[in-house]
């Protein structure tokens, strides 16, 4: 159930004259897992509003599942590609968690026991079964977070993307929105996230996109993106490798983003 | 003379269960005193209680005792409360006047509520941007502020009234890469130059072991681990107790695990590694900021 | 005029000349009214040097403005001198003539307040009004609630994009739009609801309720002159009002 998608020299100018990407070209293949970063203002938020239809380039274009996006509605691109916004608080609307959670199935023309399924396992991912009946502003910061990931999980589009969502969570969130992450890509589905934190973003993508100034600088696994050779280019946007990086340079290995290998290229050594 | 909660039991209006159960908690003129723990385990209510916000200003109840240097915050009135201690909160935008358009009035609000002298106010909100190094934004619209920046025209609006106290409750969660390096600077030095002490409420436990000089960590309103920062930070309690501990603890225990803990030359690369980053503080007022990592020795 | 003089003014006589404005653009019948007000308005935009910086202000009220000439053209209550004949639709000319006034109004209305905004740092406006005795917490209201306008602005735009991605479908029919209220007004109460009980703690942390008078920065420049002007305003505005209601003037 899953598709590519593309931004084709893709730039856009805002109303009073920011020119907030420049020149993006970005291809993301069907169950790809893209990790997106960059400081605030950099372009990452504009660009996957690109990607769902609710901004449209000022120049180049965007491709869902080969089409033009220019061609498809913001409410069929919402079948397609899924946004989890950054701030919970801009959505939740409904009296009960399971309501909140049915609101995008239903706009998408669902109904009945498609639906319900959908909404169970969406609050069986992030771990809110136990409050499906709950009021969503009875919850902690946290949870609605997690709450607002469900309701976009329940509309099981091909495409989810994700923004901050690992702001104001605890390491048990952390670790639930990665969970959430590995198991959409097990089940084959492309997922883009936005972050701020590296340790994430390495343990958690395939591939990281590092943008500044709505350009993108750095594009490559983990390993890459993180590499001693790319130091200087993180530098210049504020952006720090991570520690298993920073050691594995070190001590004479490159490719060394995450814990684990960082173990492996240590463990190889040894012979 | 400290800041000092005893046995503190706390309530929300309204409700009926004691969100904080019998916390203690002492920070000391000039320490940095760290608090972590699982989201609701009561962390941004201990940020409330200790700078007298509850019960004086949102109702509730409060048992046990919270004292500014001696004096209980019960039956203190909020503007008193906010000269002896501070607070600043997690969004940066929403702690701003915002009927100010330049910074330095916007720093100025505060020190206007007391009704001071011009000269005193104005003395004031120079100490404080010179003490941030936040000098050059003196002129600048607080509207137009970078989330860093405007974090810290919100700490230098609460450092204005000059509290002897600071609790910090996550002043970073919301801000980038960029803006949290700006505010962990600001606030490293800022116990040492100044002899505030301060509570700082971190996710972000790598912050906590740069600046932090004691480390609690709650669970469920109750204190369940606390003590000097690196040994709380290495314990390996942490990760139950729903924190993330520091990468450079993380990374040890992994290697531990897969059998390399016994690599002397791995062990000093982590040192290095830590100790050049993440980057906050140590850096002289006005240089540049360094960006990047170290470059190896 | 040096464009610094209007600007200089007391911020309380730009408050009230804005006020006298739009209470004789709405409350002085006819076309006499808003057009007098409208000519005003013009005259001080460009003696202020802010004539440029009023277009989206007026640009603002556009669909109010649609939305007034299109219901009272068409719907104008016991009007029959229709103008012509669309199918089912019959605009008439009282109705367009109403439409005009009204139209009139709300622009004068807009740019009135739009003037005030772009000559008056808010912060003037508040300490002057405080010096003259009006409580730091009035004070306080009126100035978060300007403040609020671009804030509901930037929000409203982030409700939206969030409920589109969730296919909620924003054009099509009458019901669908009804029914898409709720998504987006629920949002936006409980958002002002948390963002005010956040400024309030962070107001409370900066000694905003202390019970000393508070200390004004600057004493705004003010004058004898500039009393007597804005004392002439406000009462010749009100009887200009009240000698319409009274039916006395015969204005077209």
């Amino acid at each position: 159930m899953s598709i590519p998608i593309a931004a084709e020299s893709v730039a856009f100018v805002y109303p009073d004259g920011t020119r907030a990407l420049d020149g993006i070209d970005l291809h993301v293949a069907e169950g790809e897992r893209v990790a997106i970063v960059g400081q605030n203002g950099s372009g990452k938020s504009t660009l996957v509003r690109q990607l769902n239809g609710l901004l449209r380039p000022t120049e180049g274009r965007v491709l869902v599942d080969g089409r033009d996006a220019a061609q498809l509605h913001v409410a069929q691109l919402a079948a397609r590609v899924g946004l989890a916004f950054q701030n919970p608080d801009r959505q939740i609307f409904a009296g009960r968690v399971r309501a909140e959670v049915a609101f995008g199935p239903r706009n998408l023309g669902r109904s009945g026991d498609a639906v319900d399924r959908a909404v169970d396992e969406a609050l069986d991912a992030v771990g809110l079964s136990g409050t499906a009946d709950a009021n969503p502003y009875d919850l902690g910061y946290s949870r609605r977070k997690l709450l607002a990931i469900a309701s976009i999980l329940a509309m099981q589009t091909p495409v989810v993307i994700l923004d901050e969502p690992t702001t104001g969570q605890d390491a048990r969130g952390v670790a639930r929105v990665r969970a959430i992450i590995e198991r959409l890509s097990t089940e084959g589905r492309t997922v883009i996230t936005i972050s701020h934190d590296m340790r994430f973003v390495a343990e958690t993508a395939r591939r990281v996109v590092v943008m500044r100034e709505g350009r993108i600088l750095l594009d490559g696994t983990p390993g890459e993106v993180f590499g001693e050779a790319n130091w200087p280019a993180l530098a210049s946007t504020y952006l720090e490798p991570t520690l298993p990086a920073r050691v594995g340079a070190r001590l004479g290995l490159d490719g060394t983003a995450t814990e684990a290998a960082l173990v492996e290229a240590l463990q190889a050594r040894r012979g | 003379m400290s800041l000092t909660l005893a046995g503190a039991r706390y309530r929300y209006a309204g409700t009926a269960r004691d969100v904080l159960d019998g916390i203690d908690l002492e920070v000391a003129p000039g320490r940095v005193v760290g608090l972590a723990g699982a989201n609701e385990s009561g962390k941004s209510t201990v940020c409330l209680v200790a700078s007298g916000l509850a019960p004086a200003s949102i109702g509730g109840r409060l048992d046990g005792s919270v004292s500014i240097d001696g004096i209980e915050t019960k039956g203190m009135a909020p503007h008193e409360a906010a000269q002896r201690c501070g607070v600043l909160f997690q969004n940066p935008t929403t702690q701003l006047s915002g009927t100010t358009v330049t910074v330095f009035e916007e720093i100025a609000f505060g020190p206007r509520n007391l009704g001071l002298e011009i000269g005193e106010i104005v003395g004031r909100v120079e100490w404080v941007l010179d003490t941030l190094g936040i000098a050059a934004l003196a002129p600048k619209d607080p509207a137009r502020l970078s989330g860093g920046q405007a974090q810290l025209v919100a700490l230098a609006s609460v450092l204005a009234l000059r509290p002897a106290y600071l609790v910090l409750d996550e002043p970073t969660s919301q801000l980038d890469p960029q803006g949290t390096r700006l505010v962990g600077e600001a606030l490293a030095g800022l116990a040492a130059e100044t002899g505030t002490g301060i509570l700082i409420v971190e996710h972000k436990t790598e912050l906590l072991a740069a600046m932090a000089h004691d480390v609690a960590v709650l669970e469920t309103g109750r204190i369940a681990l606390a003590g000097p920062a690196p040994e709380v930070l290495a314990d390996p309690r942490l990760a139950e107790l729903g924190v993330e501990p520091p990468a450079s603890a993380r990374l040890r225990l992994a290697l531990g695990a897969a059998g390399l803990g016994s690599d002397r030359d791995v062990f000093d690369a982590i040192d290095g590694a830590a100790a050049g980053g993440p980057r906050v503080g140590g850096r002289p007022a006005g240089e540049a900021p360094a960006v990047g990592p170290p470059v190896n020795a | 005029m040096p464009h610094g003089t209007y600007h200089a003014l007391n911020p309380t006589t730009k408050l009230v000349i804005a006020f006298a404005e739009a209470l004789v653009a709405f409350g002085v019948r006819g076309w006499t009214g808003p057009l007098a007000v409208l000519v005003v308005l013009a005259l001080t935009a460009l003696a202020a040097g802010v004539a440029r910086r009023m277009v989206p202000f007026a640009l603002a009220t556009i669909p109010l403005v649609i939305s007034i000439l299109l219901v009272n053209t068409l719907l104008y209550p016991g009007a029959h001198d229709v103008i012509v004949r669309l199918g089912p639709l019959a605009p008439t000319w009282s109705g367009l003539t109403a439409a005009l006034q009204a139209t009139l109004r709300v622009i004068a209305f807009a740019l009135s307040a739009a003037i005030l905004g772009l000559t008056t740092p808010t912060d003037d406006l508040l300490s002057d009004l405080e010096r003259r005795g009006l409580g730091r917490r009035g004070t306080f209201v009126i100035g978060s609630a300007i403040r609020m306008v671009p804030r509901m602005g930037e929000r409203a735009g982030e409700i939206t994009d969030s409920q589109r991605a969730r296919g909620m479908d924003t054009q099509g029919s009458v019901i669908r739009r009804v029914r898409g209220v709720i998504p987006l007004a629920g949002p936006m109460i409980f958002g002002a609801l948390t963002e005010v009980e956040e400024q309030t703690m962070a107001l409370e942390a900066r000694a905003f309720s202390a019970p000393a008078r508070r200390t004004v920065l600057r004493v705004l420049p003010d004058s004898g002159a500039q009393r007597l002007v804005r004392w002439v305003l406000f009462l010749g505005a009100i009887a200009a009002v009240a000698a319409e209601i009274a039916g006395l003037l015969h204005l077209p």
